[in-house]
């Protein structure tokens, strides 16, 4: 039983983790359709910020979340306006290949820069830390920080989003981006606005899982295919569709634990002897299918 | 000609009267045996891939010179006297854990850079493609550090492996347990079987980790203990809660891991976050012997068993170790490891078979190396010796070499040091037992 709840618990609180990795992905989708293959390149760039912020001043890492922020931030718009901007006059395979690209690029300049080692982080407040909440069910408290301080950034994309004349501008760039310049919103700097706010989520994200997850100039890869898991199925646009799915997904990577929760309690041994945990990916990857098949708006999409 | 002219002259035949020269001693062409060596020096395992570096770099500095302070036969000369002094030049690659690559590098290293003979590769998956090569080419090649068993089962002519293998490893693991439950150990009274009788394991899944898995498994069902929980992973996880998560499911009283570097640190962090709390957590060498897991883990691994073979206790009982530990330690700072002290000795098998054969020929060390017998009191290693298998169903693999298992405790100086806990009678400390958990 404690397996269990631990593992619905664990998958809930990464989770929420996931799904501000991917809420970047579905505000640059939802305001200018276009695919961000470079992504989980920017989720590293926000893991090594996070590390290396830490390690120059000595603080928590946690602390340095807003410099992370920051260079995500710049780093969002400085793409848009250096190079997304020209690819959006080409057709969707040059726009494709273009983040491909990026992606590729921004791998390799941290392969250069820090090299291929893992790295993580080994000292601060709450680094190694659990949180015991009975019943066997532990949580580490970076986890738990990470969760909540991810919902933290949620409610204030939210809000920005629907409770802000900018917010507003945006959703009218994403619904129709040209009865918007009729109506004087500036489209371009929304667009760069945009890819600023993805770029601060994601490496806010980064600079958050880098405190229980190592990280290398690969990392990018695996959060990419999971954060267009996840949009795919909160649907493209769709900041709460983000939340629900990344939760959903968190769970489908928790299914090797409550596999063996039955496998042990029922004493099965045909079912301890299954390799479940070998495939804690593929049930994600499944599902992406699965959605891609069934429902491509996904769970919550708005746009058509 | 004016004055000019004739400097010029005599200046340009000066030149020729000094190319025309029979070379003197000092610029004779040294005679080199290039020795190509393929390690992961980047990547997840480039922690090992630089202490193996290190190793196999102070080996060719002990055969190349005179080495007064070192009780080696290969110190006692300049280059290799059955090669008329020749000296080893290594050829050092990087190929990046990736099996693929490291058979391009070999391919490369055979037929552009013209080796004599190879050394490497410590991942098994890079050694079993590696020596694929070398076998297609005819080229000899010597395996210090790759431990799957199936790398010498394969009837390969031209690849020798030095170290023990896995399956000797993980008995050894497994005569430890079962000491525990008769009262062998050195410091613990028996052990009621019940309590370490359940075993979980999770190791990684290249040729190595799905290896030890599989020999955990066997060995157990030979031992009478129960395998609750056997998991493979992918290397280089990111994350490996949901792997802990089931070992502490199973209940076991025993957790036994197969590592490299990265994912044996994750792993330990993770149990620690989890606060797991087996009774015996064991790691098969790799990732759970190297300095960074101790250096970042710290007091967190007190208790903690890894199999080895090389501890620096090992001076203590060889003195020809001790002298090449300090020499190692001079130069980089730490004791000599696992990793290191085997990529040592495989070079210093090099030596001894290119000396026996007397020349590069493919087939001379061919036969030098089946027939060679270096004594144990040459090596590093606390073996028995070098005398490869050369019929039946190990083809290469040398007979004499035998496994440690050490456990991480604290000395009165508070650093974290590795005793020796088995084999029983060579123990350098009381074991700690159970496992003290973490604060």
């Amino acid at each position: 039983m404690d397996i269990l709840v631990s593992s619905v618990v664990a998958g809930v609180l990464i989770g929420m983790v996931l799904a501000l990795v991917a809420l970047g992905l579905t505000i640059i989708f939802g305001v200018m359709d276009i695919v961000n293959f470079a992504h989980g390149e920017f989720l590293m760039l926000g893991m090594y910020t996070g590390l290396l912020t830490a390690n120059a001043t000595g603080m928590d890492p946690l602390l340095g979340i807003p410099v992370a922020a920051v260079v995500g931030y710049l780093l969002g718009v400085a793409c848009y306006w250096g190079f997304i901007r020209f690819l959006l006059r080409g057709p969707m395979v040059a726009q494709l290949l273009g983040t491909f690209g990026l992606m590729l690029l921004l791998r390799n300049l941290a392969l250069l820069l820090f090299g291929s080692e893992d790295r993580g982080v080994n000292a601060g407040l709450l680094v190694g830390k659990s949180v015991d909440f009975g019943m066997g069910v532990i949580v580490p408290a970076t986890k738990l920080a990470a969760a909540a301080l991810s919902l933290v950034s949620f409610v204030g994309v939210w809000l920005l989003m629907n409770r802000t004349r900018v917010g507003k501008a945006l959703t009218a760039t994403a619904l129709n981006a040209q009865a918007a310049r009729y109506m004087g919103i500036p489209t371009e700097r929304m667009n760069a606005l945009a890819w600023g706010i993805g770029g601060a989520t994601v490496t806010i994200a980064g600079a958050l899982i880098v405190n229980f997850w190592s990280v290398n100039p690969y990392v990018g890869l695996l959060f990419t295919m999971i954060a267009f898991t996840i949009v795919a199925l909160g649907g493209f646009g769709s900041v709460p569709g983000a939340l629900a799915a990344g939760i959903v997904v968190g769970l489908l990577m928790e299914i090797p634990g409550i596999w063996d929760s039955v496998a042990y309690a029922t004493e099965w041994d045909w079912m301890m002897d299954v390799p479940v945990t070998s495939f804690k990916y593929t049930f994600v990857y499944l599902a992406y299918f699965v959605i891609m098949v069934v429902r491509p708006r996904g769970l919550f999409g708005w746009k058509h | 000609m004016g004055r000019k002219g004739k400097r010029t002259v005599v200046t340009l035949l000066a030149a020729l009267v000094a190319l025309a020269l029979p070379a003197g001693p000092g610029r004779a062409a040294e005679k080199v045996v290039k020795i190509g060596v393929i390690y992961p020096l980047t990547g997840g395992a480039a922690a090992a891939g630089r202490e193996l570096r290190a190793g196999v770099e102070l080996a060719a500095d002990i055969i190349n010179n005179v080495m007064p302070g070192i009780d080696m036969e290969m110190a006692k000369s300049a280059g290799i006297p059955g090669l008329g002094g020749a000296k080893i030049q290594l050829l050092i690659r990087d190929h990046e854990g990736n099996p693929t690559l490291g058979a391009d590098l070999a391919k490369k290293l055979i037929l552009d850079d013209k080796v004599d003979g190879i050394l490497g590769c410590y991942h098994s998956s890079v050694t079993k493609t590696v020596s694929a090569v070398c076998e297609q080419y005819g080229v000899p090649m010597i395996n210090g550090s790759s431990t799957s068993p199936a790398l010498t089962e394969r009837g390969f002519k031209w690849f020798w492996r030095t170290t023990p293998h896995d399956r000797w490893f993980t008995k050894d693991l497994f005569e430890l347990l079962k000491g525990l439950t008769e009262g062998k150990v050195r410091g613990v009274p028996a052990v009621p079987k019940e309590e370490i009788g359940t075993i979980a394991s999770a190791c990684e899944k290249t040729e190595w980790g799905s290896h030890v898995s599989g020999l955990i498994k066997e060995l157990a069902d030979q031992y009478g203990f129960k395998v609750r929980k056997s998991l493979l992973y992918a290397a280089k996880s990111a994350d490996l809660s949901s792997e802990v998560r089931s070992l502490k499911a199973s209940r076991a009283g025993v957790y036994l891991f197969a590592s490299y570097t990265s994912d044996a640190i994750l792993m330990v962090k993770t149990l620690k976050a989890q606060r797991a709390a087996p009774k015996v957590i064991w790691g098969q060498d790799a990732g759970f012997e190297k300095p960074e897991f101790r250096k970042t883990l710290g007091d967190d691994i007190v208790g903690v068993l890894t199999r080895t073979v090389f501890l620096p206790k090992v001076a203590d009982v060889k003195k020809v170790a001790g002298q090449v530990n300090a020499l190692y330690k001079k130069r980089t700072g730490h004791d000599l490891g696992g990793a290191s002290a085997r990529a040592f000795t495989g070079l210093q098998a090099w030596y001894h078979v290119l000396n026996k054969a007397g020349s590069t020929d493919p087939a001379a060390i061919q036969k030098a190396a089946n027939e060679i017998v270096i004594p144990g009191s040459e090596l590093v290693v606390p073996w028995a010796g070098i005398d490869f298998q050369n019929t039946g169903s190990e083809m290469g693999q040398n007979v004499l070499g035998s496994g440690l298992i050490g456990q991480y405790q604290k000395n009165d100086k508070g650093e974290i040091v590795l005793e020796i806990v088995y084999p029983f009678d060579l123990a350098t400390a009381d074991m700690i037992y159970p496992f003290p958990g973490w604060k």
